[in-house]
């Protein structure tokens, strides 16, 4: 027995209602396309039973022409196909994607962009990214990303002692959230990557910081997020562990050496556009560093090179 | 459901979502899906014919019926468009998803 939290009838009538004006509305701006439909035996709002006549008539008609297998023509649905891509086509795909929906200058983006790109992330990578989780957003999903230094993981941390880009330097004071670790024995190899992949975002000036401060810190503290530079398609996970960069700097992200180095951003001027969005993954499986495959189709590279 | 070559602007399991916190009967949630995705179609298409200039308008049509799946549908219209023709289709989405999803607000049992 079925214990509905809907009238159901009352929204049914409400819905036929605007299915009809919408059709309405179609047929009085472009009476030819609905003229065209009707001779051709389509009701426009069931484009959709058209779709799939047309798919089960060509799909039978290849399997009559080419006695394709079954398994070749599942190969064919997209997400098997992306399965069979290689990173750089990855990458690609995904830059052609962004090239569309991205706007000409690095400007904040509407919500109905910030959806479709989650949703062309989501096709090509197989990771759950949205520019707002759990009700927070920053003020900026798409900006300019800066290099940053290396962050002291414990007290007496040096540069040295980081395995990479140590010419980056290290910076004087402690990230956002303090040291990683309260000494060298404490340091294990998730708060390794974490500073090793740490991003900086500027909650300091997010509307509601001053009034939720501890609430936030608590949120954003190591979130993580996926961040792409759109001209290359490289994309890598990372976790916000500091706050920055400042206003003035017209900078809205720091990176880790290793962030910037990857996304091909450290150089030059060592800034450049990026998407940054939340990665959703309460069950912490997506690991950070960069992202070189579907997480949900695909394989990594070395695995399919064995 | 089957594949228009626009599904991917639309993102109807947002309002899958939506429909499936209630507890519809199976042939209610197939009817009431129906008239939403009719009500999508119907927006979408008049955002295509609104954009693409008038003497482009068969030629999609008879590409369209031919395979309303196939995905360089989408660049014949980036072509043919005088404006960013995902953005608009995008954002014509949003707002019918938008007026669909109040409806199902309006008839929630209190």
């Amino acid at each position: 027995m079925y214990k509905g939290t809907l009238n159901t009838s009352k929204l049914y009538l409400g819905l036929q209602k605007q299915a009809q004006i919408s059709a309405k509305k179609l047929k009085k701006r472009h009476p030819h396309a609905v003229t065209f439909f009707e001779k051709h035996g389509v009701v426009p709002g069931k484009i959709r039973e058209h779709a799939a006549r047309v798919a089960t008539s060509v799909g039978l008609a290849s399997a009559m022409l080419f006695g394709q297998p079954l398994t070749q023509q599942v190969l064919s649905t997209p997400a098997a196909k992306i399965a069979t891509l290689k990173t750089d086509q990855l990458q690609g795909m995904l830059t052609n994607q962004l090239s569309t929906l991205l706007p000409k200058d690095i400007t904040p983006l509407t919500h109905a962009q910030e959806d479709a790109l989650a949703n062309e992330i989501k096709t090509v990578w197989g990771i759950d990214a949205r520019a707002s989780l759990d009700g927070e957003r920053l003020n900026r999903s798409y900006g300019l990303i800066g290099a940053e230094q290396h962050l002291p993981r414990f007290p007496g941390d040096t540069v040295d002692q980081h395995d990479a880009y140590q010419q980056s330097g290290i910076t004087p004071g402690r990230g956002a959230w303090g040291y990683f670790a309260n000494s060298r024995d404490q340091l294990t190899q998730d708060l390794i990557q974490k500073e090793k992949w740490y991003v900086a975002v500027q909650t300091l000036y997010l509307p509601d910081w001053n009034t939720r401060t501890k609430e936030l810190s608590k949120w954003y503290k190591y979130r993580k997020v996926l961040v792409i530079n759109p001209v290359n398609g490289k994309t890598v996970v990372a976790d916000v562990a500091d706050a920055g960069p400042a206003a003035f700097t017209g900078k809205h992200y720091g990176g880790s050496p290793e962030v910037m180095a990857y996304l091909g951003l450290n150089v030059h001027m060592q800034k450049g556009a990026v998407l940054l969005f939340f990665v959703n993954d309460p069950n912490g499986e997506i690991p950070l560093g960069p992202v070189e495959y579907n997480v949900t189709t695909g394989t990594p590279q070395i695995a399919k090179d064995i | 459901m089957s594949k228009i070559f626009y599904d991917h602007l639309i993102v109807i399991e947002e309002i899958v979502a939506v429909l499936d916190e209630h507890k519809l009967t199976p042939k209610d949630r197939k009817n009431i899906l129906g008239l939403m995705d009719a009500a999508l179609q119907h927006e979408i298409l008049d955002a295509i014919f609104s954009y693409l200039p008038r003497e482009r308008h068969e030629e999609f049509l008879q590409k369209f019926h031919a395979a309303p799946h196939d995905i360089g549908l989408m660049q014949y219209l980036k072509d043919n468009a005088p404006v960013n023709i995902e953005l608009a289709i995008l954002d014509r989405a949003n707002k019918t998803k938008k007026k669909l999803l109040g409806e199902v607000k309006k008839h929630r049992k209190p």
